[in-house]
Formats: structure tokens, C-alpha cells, sequence
């Protein structure tokens, strides 16, 4: 008997032990990520919004780069498949301005779904490129992509509205309008807007994501990838068929961006041309390599940092020194610019000194592997404080916080 | 023990769906890279459920020979047949798919665990896709338990299971030697390709090595086909053995058979044809001696 009670008690013990610190810490954070609608002004949101766009993008093509050992620098394409595919399916055929606008006025989280698929066709259309060409030449090959993109979204005008781009229609799930609808909805005296509700969906496709992209990585297709990247003649006589593998794996990146340009879309509520640039792309593989190739969290915390960075240097271009708003006449960096020059030196940093990315620095399961072992003759230096949490703003005050409705 | 354990039946689903091991046919293989002929009419047949070597110096052909036979390379005329399959004509994934398993020279895993690497092997003989495991379907969960829980056997068996979740990375030459082996045991293989499974080990770990393979051909009954340099280890454990030099087939038979045909002296120890008659009366190493480091057993500076 006591010996049955004795066993049922470690066991209690031991599964809270498994559950362990990191994991409580990130069930907190979890948490914690569901409050900043009901404290943080739009601005924020807005912020925290295109910081979770990132994330996906990242997460996706970390799963080519880092996972498949496969470059592409034509993301940016299949973001603008799926915000413009969400647009052009969610739509009514209307007539804007001087504009003949063609849509299918689909229900929106259908066409939020078939968005995502339509970004796998022209992912999946792409593979005998992505199947065949490894590296670096499937990277040269994918900037054609960026520029027949461009070359698209300004002269279908019918479907993309052209260079002006065209509205967003509203994502409506069961008849709740996730925009800015005047139904009064209210959450602890918080008057819910369509940022706030677009937050909570954003968390959702965000925790999708990352699950799928964790499944994926410790499953049969993610060690085949590891495979392929870390030799391809090994990779195929365990039995990989490379070009199935490759084109698999840039298809599944492509519709993660798809999801992510779809959200895009929603957070901006109007699409155009210029976002889905070449610099898009590079934004994206500077966010995945900062944070750390081939990991999940790595990709989060490197798209948290590359795509906040810039917000909060404009925000607070006033109290910094040397920074001056963007497009301002007084002498000093503009706020764009310092943010290019601050994760430049940031990825400059990463390489030399974590070529891990962010996620190496967080001592992890590696590091307790190598705690036995003697110690490098030169530690390695740890980079400051990681990525900035959405909320990171929300003990400075001022314009920040919400103005509560009493 | 050790036997007992690979002669358990698996489960039904991790069971390999090869029944018998077919002889693999090699016949007059040529292989040209622009102008060079690196294998010139090669053949030989390697039976059911025997070790047969293959030796001959560095640019022998050995290891394009190998290549060949994972499909690798592409042969330019001859043949290869395992049972009914003719290898010449299929891309690597499909004769891995059909129970031809290799190591590599010069080790090649992938990052991670002892335990990634080896489910790895699994690769053939699993069927989760993308969506379904993106999905975490529960027969996804299921097969990745049932395949690891086989995984681990087979590290146990291959001495890695301390190591099964240890970090590649961390581990010694001679245990990355081994997961290489361990990871194509997991294939569950009928024909198993080793190149130089033991070069650059010490005297224990190649002693250890041979139990090894020993033990696989015995417990397993599949075939196996080694080049090896350590002619002590290829003396001992070969059922038959063929010599290459220069992309030619230049002897082959018994490893007693081998060691008394003057071409294959000839070809080891050089000199002229004229020399080689006598070269060939005095004996050469004799099997047992032969093993020890610093004995002269024609091992080839690596």
C-alpha cells in the first residue's frame, strides 16, 4: 500500500520534472501573449501582427534553408501569392475608382485556406527547379520569381488592383467579423476592434505553424531533409528520393509563406506591389539565420527581432540619440535606416560569435551533452538580451498603453 | 544472446518485406569517367549469405565498384542483378528500397543522435508523409514508436545502445564507424555494402568490428560485401574473395586461393611478372598472424 502511494508520488514528481522549467516558461509565455490586445494600442498590435507574419514566413523557410539545406531568396513571391490570392478569393467582383476589380467572394476562411493551398500550386509548379538545383542555384533561380511576381501584381490589375493594390476584405469566422465592426464586442471593459480580434487568430495560425513545423522536423520527412542536406549520396541510398524530398520541401515552405502573406494582407488591410520586394526576401533569411538555421524557435525569435527592431527604432527615434524619424529634416540616422544598420551588426554578431543563431545561446540540450566536456580554451561571448517580446513596450507608458474605458 | 535478439521475429510492421537473400551478379561492369577508365569488365557473384571481399590497391576500383552497385554511378555497359532486379537501370532510393544497404568510406551521418541517424535507415521501410506528420496522425506516432523500439535493438546489438541519444557530434571516430553500420543494419538489408569498415580503427575496435560483422552474416543470413584493406580481417572472415587493380578483375576465389596467385602478389607487392614466380613459392602472410598492427598485412597508408 504504501509502497503503491510511494510510486504514485514520484511519479507526480517526475512528471513535473519532465515538464520541467523551459516548458512551464513557455506555457507562461503562452499566456502572457493573450493579454496585449486588452493593454497595447493599435500601434503595438499592428507591430505584433506583422511580427507574427514573420514568424511564419520564417518558420517556413527555415524548413527549406536551414532543415533542407536549400536556398531561396523568392519568398516573397509566394507571401504576395497568398495575400493576394486571399484578397483576390475573399472578394466580390467590384469596381474601384476607375479599376474593374475581379474577385470570387468566397466565404473568408475559405479563402484564407485556399490562399495557403493556392501559394502550395505555385510551390509545388515550381519543382522542377526546386527538385533539381541545390544551394545557392535554386537561390539564383527563385529571384526570377521575384521578378515575374512584380511584373504580375502591377500589370493584372484586375486581380491585384495594379500599383495602387486594392482593400482587404474582412476575415469572418462563423459570422464573427474579425475588422472593425461595430457590434460593441467588449472583453473586460476593452472595446475589441479588428487588430485586437486579428490577434488572436494571428496566435492561432502562429501555434499551427510552429506544431506543424515541429512535427514535420523530428518526423520521418524532417530527418530525410537533415539527410539530403548534409549529403545527398548518403540521403539517397538510405532510400531519400532527393527531387521528391527537395520539391516537397520548397512546396510546404511555399505555403507557409502563403499563410503568412494572407495575414499580411488581413493586418494591412490593403495590398501592394512594392511590399513583396527582393528586400523582403533577405529580410527573411536574415531573420532565420539571426535566430538560428533549422530550428523552430530559432525562426521565431529571429523574426520577432528583425521585424520589431525597426518599429520600435521609430517609435522611440525621439528619446535616442542620433536617430531621427524617418524622412525627418534634422541631421542624424533615419530610424529605417539605423534598424538596417542594427541588424546588420546583429547578423554580423550572430555569425562571428553564435553562428547558431539566438537559439544557440539559450543553453539547451546540447549544451548539458557538452557540460562534461573540458571547456573551450576561449568562451564564447553571449550577445545581449534576445528577442524583444511584442509587449517589451508596454512598461514605458506614455503613448503605449490603452486608455481604458472605465 | 546476441544472436537470440536478431533471430526474434520483429513485429509484423517493422518486419522486413525481403524474405530470401537472391545472389548479387555482377557481369562485365565498365565504368568511364571522360577517357578514364575506372572499372573495365568487372564481374563476380556474391552468394546468398556469404562475405565476399574485395580487395586490390588504392584506385583499384573498389569503391567505384560500390558505387555502382548503389546506383551512385552509372555503369556504362555490363550488368548488376540482385535476384530479379536489375541494378544498372535504378536510381539509389529504389535499391536502397530493394535491401542494398551501404556505409561510406569516409563517414557520412547527419546532424543529431545516435538515434536520428539510425532511424534514418528506417527511411525505406516507413511511410509517413508530409501531411501526416505535419498532422501528427496517430499511425504516424504508432510507426515511430514501433521503428525506434526495433532502432534500439539494433544499437544494442551493434554495442551504440549507451549511446543511442548521444549527439553524433560528440562521439568517437570509432562509434561514428559503428553508427554508420548501425544505420544500414536498420535498413533491415539483404545485401549489405561495407567500404572499409574498420580503416583507421585501433586493434580493439577492429577486433570488435569483425565480431560484428560476423555475428550479422550469422544471426542475419544476409550477404555482405566488404572492401577491406586489412588483408588479416579479409583473410579471416571472407567466404570468397575478389581481387581488383587497375579496373580489372586480375583474381578471385577462396582467400587461400588469393594469397597463392601470383598476379594478385604481383599486383600488391609489385616487380616484374618474372619475379612474381618466385614471390608466389614463399607463402604470403598466413591468416592468423596477420592481424596484429605492425605486422606486415599490406595495410595501405591512409
Amino acid at each position: 500500500m504504501s509502497d503503491r502511494s510511494a510510486k504514485a508520488h514520484t511519479s507526480v514528481t517526475d512528471r513535473v520534472r519532465a515538464l520541467g522549467p523551459r516548458r512551464i516558461a513557455a506555457l507562461a509565455g503562452c499566456l502572457l501573449l493573450l493579454a496585449p490586445p486588452l493593454y497595447l494600442s493599435s500601434f503595438w498590435l499592428q507591430t505584433g501582427l506583422f511580427a507574427m507574419v514573420a514568424v511564419i514566413a520564417a518558420i517556413g523557410l527555415n524548413l527549406l534553408v536551414g532543415t533542407a539545406g536549400q536556398l531561396s531568396l523568392g519568398h516573397a513571391f509566394f507571401l504576395a501569392v497568398g495575400a493576394y490570392g486571399y484578397t483576390w478569393l475573399a472578394d466580390d467582383t467590384h469596381r474601384s475608382g476607375t479599376a474593374d476589380l475581379s474577385g470570387l467572394g468566397l466565404p473568408p476562411l475559405l479563402a484564407f485556406v485556399a490562399a495557403v493551398l493556392l501559394a502550395g500550386v505555385a510551390g509545388a509548379a515550381f519543382s522542377p527547379l526546386s527538385g533539381r538545383l541545390r544551394g545557392m542555384y535554386l537561390g539564383v533561380a527563385t529571384l526570377a520569381l521575384i521578378f515575374f511576381g512584380h511584373h504580375a501584381m502591377l500589370n493584372a490589375e484586375s486581380y491585384t488592383g495594379g500599383f495602387n493594390g486594392r482593400t482587404v476584405p474582412e476575415m469572418e469566422i462563423l459570422g464573427l467579423s474579425l475588422g472593425d465592426a461595430d457590434d460593441g464586442l467588449a472583453v473586460l471593459g476593452v472595446p475589441f476592434g479588428g487588430l485586437e480580434r486579428l490577434w488572436y487568430f494571428g496566435l492561432v495560425l502562429v501555434a499551427v505553424a510552429a506544431l506543424a513545423a515541429r512535427n514535420l522536423l523530428k518526423g520521418r520527412p524532417g530527418r530525410a531533409l537533415g539527410a539530403l542536406r548534409d549529403s545527398e549520396v548518403a540521403a539517397a541510398v538510405m532510400g531519400v528520393p532527393a527531387a521528391r524530398y527537395r520539391a516537397a520541401a520548397f512546396t510546404v515552405s511555399s505555403m507557409y509563406a502563403g499563410a503568412a502573406g494572407a495575414l499580411l494582407a488581413l493586418a494591412a488591410q490593403r495590398v501592394v506591389p512594392d511590399y513583396f520586394s527582393l528586400l523582403l526576401s533577405m529580410d527573411m533569411l536574415a531573420m532565420i539565420v539571426i535566430g538560428g538555421l533549422g530550428s523552430v524557435a530559432g525562426a521565431a525569435a529571429g523574426a520577432v527581432f528583425v521585424s520589431v527592431l525597426p518599429q520600435l527604432l521609430a517609435h522611440y527615434s525621439d528619446a535616442l540619440p542620433l536617430v531621427v524619424s524617418a524622412g525627418s529634416a534634422e541631421p542624424g540616422l533615419g530610424s529605417a535606416d539605423a534598424a538596417r544598420f542594427l541588424y546588420g551588426a546583429a547578423l554580423v554578431l550572430t555569425l562571428v560569435f553564435a553562428p547558431g543563431g539566438l537559439v544557440s545561446l539559450r543553453g539547451g540540450r546540447a549544451a548539458r551533452a557538452l557540460r562534461g566536456l573540458p571547456r573551450p580554451r576561449r568562451p564564447a561571448p553571449t550577445l545581449p538580451s534576445t528577442s524583444p517580446q511584442p509587449s517589451a513596450g508596454a512598461t514605458t507608458g506614455g503613448d503605449t498603453l490603452k486608455e481604458h474605458t472605465p | 544472446m546476441i544472436r537470440d535478439l536478431l533471430r526474434r521475429a520483429p513485429s509484423p510492421a517493422t518486419a522486413s518485406p525481403h524474405d530470401e537473400v537472391p545472389a548479387l551478379t555482377v557481369e562485365d561492369v565498365t565504368v568511364r569517367f571522360a577517357g578514364l577508365t575506372a572499372l573495365d569488365g568487372v564481374g563476380f557473384t556474391v552468394a546468398p549469405g556469404t562475405v565476399h571481399a574485395l580487395i586490390g590497391p588504392n584506385g583499384a576500383g573498389k569503391s567505384s565498384c560500390f558505387n555502382v552497385l548503389s546506383g551512385v554511378y552509372r555503369a556504362a555497359s555490363g550488368s548488376v542483378r540482385f535476384g530479379e532486379a536489375e541494378l544498372t537501370a535504378l536510381p539509389p532510393h529504389r535499391i536502397a528500397a530493394l535491401g542494398v544497404a551501404r556505409t561510406f568510406q569516409n563517414i557520412v551521418l547527419t546532424r543529431g543522435t545516435v538515434a536520428d541517424n539510425l532511424m534514418l535507415g528506417r527511411q525505406t521501410l516507413t511511410r509517413a508523409g508530409f501531411t501526416a506528420t505535419a498532422l501528427r496522425l496517430p499511425s504516424v506516432v504508432r510507426e515511430q514508436r514501433e521503428h525506434r523500439e526495433r532502432v534500439r535493438e539494433i544499437a544494442e546489438f551493434t554495442g551504440l545502445g549507451a549511446l543511442f541519444d548521444a549527439p553524433v557530434a560528440l562521439l568517437s571516430y570509432g562509434d561514428r564507424k559503428r553508427v554508420e553500420l548501425a544505420r544500414a543494419l536498420c535498413m533491415e538489408p539483404r545485401l549489405l555494402l561495407l567500404d572499409e569498415p574498420v580503416a583507421g580503427m585501433n586493434t580493439t575496435e577492429r577486433l570488435g568490428m569483425a565480431r560484428t560483422i560476423a555475428h550479422i552474416r550469422d544471426a542475419l543470413g544476409i550477404s555482405v560485401l566488404i572492401v577491406e584493406h586489412d588483408m588479416g580481417m579479409v583473410m579471416r572472415m571472407a567466404d570468397e574473395v575478389t581481387v581488383l587493380d587497375f579496373g580489372r578483375r586480375i583474381g578471385g576465389g577462396t582467400p587461400e586461393d588469393v594469397q597463392r596467385d601470383p598476379a594478385v602478389v604481383q599486383a600488391y607487392l609489385g616487380g616484374d611478372p618474372a619475379d612474381t614466380a618466385a614471390d608466389a613459392a614463399t607463402p604470403a602472410p598466413a591468416p592468423d598472424s596477420a592481424p596484429e598492427p605492425g605486422a606486415p598485412h599490406m595495410k595501405e597508408s591512409p
